[in-house]
């Protein structure tokens, strides 16, 4: 899926190819574009929009790891994202406690529900399981919408602390870009090793094949629940640093659209690779701005593009790439 | 506890339970059929609401002759929906079905905030206001006409799928569809027929909900998920299953929100069929492939 063979990229918006030999110079490349990209934009709109692409990106790498590599579809990753959101901003907002302790633990809340949730919906596979993590999705948000002693119900949490690490405070959008980004480049980095590895290995051998995985000595529940609960875990951390960047958040952030667009963004992107969450993160939030006078159309355009990806374009937009050059490899150059 | 607080709950719970089986009876229907699980259900429930409310205050019908033209209307977009996407797809892989439904509800769901606007709507019913009292139970003629109307399409359906021409070549098409093909069943048709039924059945279940409940485009997601959870815990393709499933979510649901807190009256609904999936990972009536 990932491995097909292309040159260096030269550094295009998104060029962090997945798991390609030979593609280091356009990763180098990419990740150097990815770090000027602030003093690039030049205003503060510009630099809130990149990290909001960075934030989608993260979060569609973690529910790219479910969806790509274990070959399930989750429909509760939102719930996720909220509840590492929530963990962090109820510890900082009633506890005082510093967001930083707040972050790691917004992660291992997040996997704890992940490793619950996970042990029960993954007795089940394909559609069932969607819909079990539907329903856990749709819990969590009941929950988190009546528990108005904990999480002040649809009212949510105002004014949570920003992100602070000793003397650097991540309030203003170019500081939190960048903390984004690393974590963006990281979990990219551990996908693709993750890819390589035999635990990756057996991730996709489950995907493809379960019971010839199992054959194999793959123990397939062990192997998916390891990657649900890692994705999870990522989704936790995700949220938690959207909460203290937007400084408010509302039962709506575990809501169907809020699934729907992780959902997008990764098959739009294209799933089962690293640059396709990252770009599909980029498309998502460049159409979400600039179709923001269009009001509802705005979903209609992203159903559109959600149908017309999956049926015209199933590797999604990162296939293009390599439709594009096959045939002209194929007839060695010639037009 | 007192008896008659007792029994009016279980009778709402009955009322509820039952529109869930009707919204539930297509999805699982279709999953039978054509092996596809419509995420988009729920929008079909929606636009029979919808359609029933501007048949009523724009064509000016009563309320019965909107309600069935909303169905027959719906049951039309079905068959549309289905030629358009579900059948150039069926022999792709159910991942590609399933997002392309997500896509499908996304874009109804959308339209209609577009085109009937977000503020919540009443549909305008004759038997709304009107109440009977059974025993000790008071229910209105409306919640009444739910619980008996969906009866009576309940029992017609099976009647149809059982002994009917039709409902055979159904049956013979969701046990094996190379096999009922080879025997000359259109299976293109059989197709369109069950999407059309499983649409009319949801529109049908939104028509008579609607006058009892608020409406807004976005209650297809409350509907999907209820009729998933109804389907997931009878067991996917059984429509005995169905039945029994979403009596026992609506009279649970009925009695947790009664005794236990009306807000968290949905989440005990989702914890109950993760119960039943623990005990039973495809449910209670799950068998071999096939109609039940």
């Amino acid at each position: 899926m990932s491995t097909h063979t292309t040159a260096p990229t030269g550094g295009t918006a998104a060029g962090v190819p997945g798991g390609i030999p030979g593609g280091t110079l356009g990763l180098a490349g990419g990740a150097l574009l990815l770090g000027v990209l602030p003093f690039l934009a030049g205003n503060a709109y510009l630099e809130h929009l990149l990290v909001l692409w960075m934030l989608y990106a993260l979060l569609a790498l973690s529910l790219n790891i479910i969806i790509g590599y274990l070959g399930e579809l989750s429909f509760g990753h939102a719930a996720f994202v909220g509840v590492g959101a929530y963990t962090s901003a109820i510890l900082s907002t009633q506890l005082g406690l510093p967001p930083l302790i707040g972050l790691p633990l917004a992660g291992i809340v997040a996997a704890l529900f992940g490793l619950v949730i996970g042990y029960a919906a993954l007795r089940v596979v394909g559609p069932q399981f969607a819909i079990l993590t539907l329903g856990f999705g749709s819990i969590l948000y009941t929950v988190t919408n009546h528990w108005v002693d904990l999480t002040r119900g649809p009212m949510g949490i105002s004014n949570i602390p920003p992100l602070s690490l000793g003397p650097i405070t991540f309030a203003e959008a170019r500081e939190t870009y960048y903390l984004v980004l690393a974590l963006v480049l990281i979990v990219a980095f551990l996908c693709h090793a993750l890819v390589n590895s035999r635990t990756g290995r057996a991730f996709i051998a489950v995907r493809e094949n379960a019971p010839l995985a199992a054959s194999l000595g793959v123990n397939v529940f062990h192997t998916k629940l390891l990657g649900f609960v890692v994705a999870t875990a990522i989704a936790g951390v995700g949220g938690a640093i959207y909460a203290h960047y937007i400084k408010v958040i509302t039962p709506d952030i575990m809501g169907v659209h809020n699934v729907a667009a992780l959902i997008i963004v990764v098959v739009v992107g294209g799933r089962g690779t690293i640059a396709g969450p990252i770009l599909g993160a980029l498309v998502y939030i460049g159409l979400l701005e600039s179709l923001r006078v269009a009001g509802p159309l705005r979903m209609v355009v992203f159903a559109a593009l959600l149908t017309g990806t999956v049926v015209f374009l199933p590797g999604g937009l990162v296939s293009l790439w390599s439709r594009w050059r096959g045939p002209r490899h194929a007839e060695g150059g010639a037009k | 506890m007192d008896v008659t607080v007792f029994a009016q709950q279980i009778a709402n719970g009955l009322v509820n339970g039952m529109a869930y089986v009707l919204i539930a009876t297509g999805l699982t229907l279709v999953f039978g059929v054509l092996r596809i699980v419509n995420f988009a259900h729920g929008e079909f429930y929606m636009l029979g609401a919808y359609l029933t409310y501007f048949a009523g205050t724009l064509l000016g019908l009563d309320y019965i002759t909107a309600a069935l033209l909303g169905a027959v209307v719906v049951a039309a977009l079905g068959v549309a929906a289905n030629k358009l996407i579900f059948w150039p797809l069926r022999r792709d892989h159910e991942f590609t079905i399933l997002l392309s439904s997500l896509g499908l509800a996304l874009l109804i769901a959308n339209s209609g905030e577009l085109l009937f606007g977000a503020d919540p709507k009443y549909v305008e019913s004759p038997f709304a206001d009107e109440v009977l009292d059974i025993g000790t139970v008071t229910l209105t003629q409306q919640r009444v006409l739910v619980f008996g109307a969906a009866v009576a399409v309940l029992v017609a359906v099976y009647l149809f799928i059982r002994y009917s021409r039709f409902g055979k070549m159904m049956r013979a098409t969701a046990q094996n569809p190379d096999g009922a093909a080879l025997t000359g069943i259109n299976i293109g048709l059989v197709h369109s027929y069950t999407f059309a039924l499983a649409c009319g059945l949801a529109a049908l279940s939104g028509a008579l909900v609607g006058p009892t409940v608020m409406i807004f485009p976005t209650i297809g997601n409350w509907a999907v998920l209820k009729g998933f959870i109804v389907v997931i815990m009878g067991g996917l393709g059984s429509v005995t299953g169905a039945l029994f499933a979403g009596l026992l979510l609506g009279v649970i649901e009925s009695l947790g929100g009664g005794y236990i807190s009306l807000g968290f009256m949905e989440a005990i609904g989702y914890a109950m069929i993760i119960a039943v999936l623990l005990w039973r990972p495809n449910g209670l009536f799950s068998t071999a492939r096939g109609l039940r």
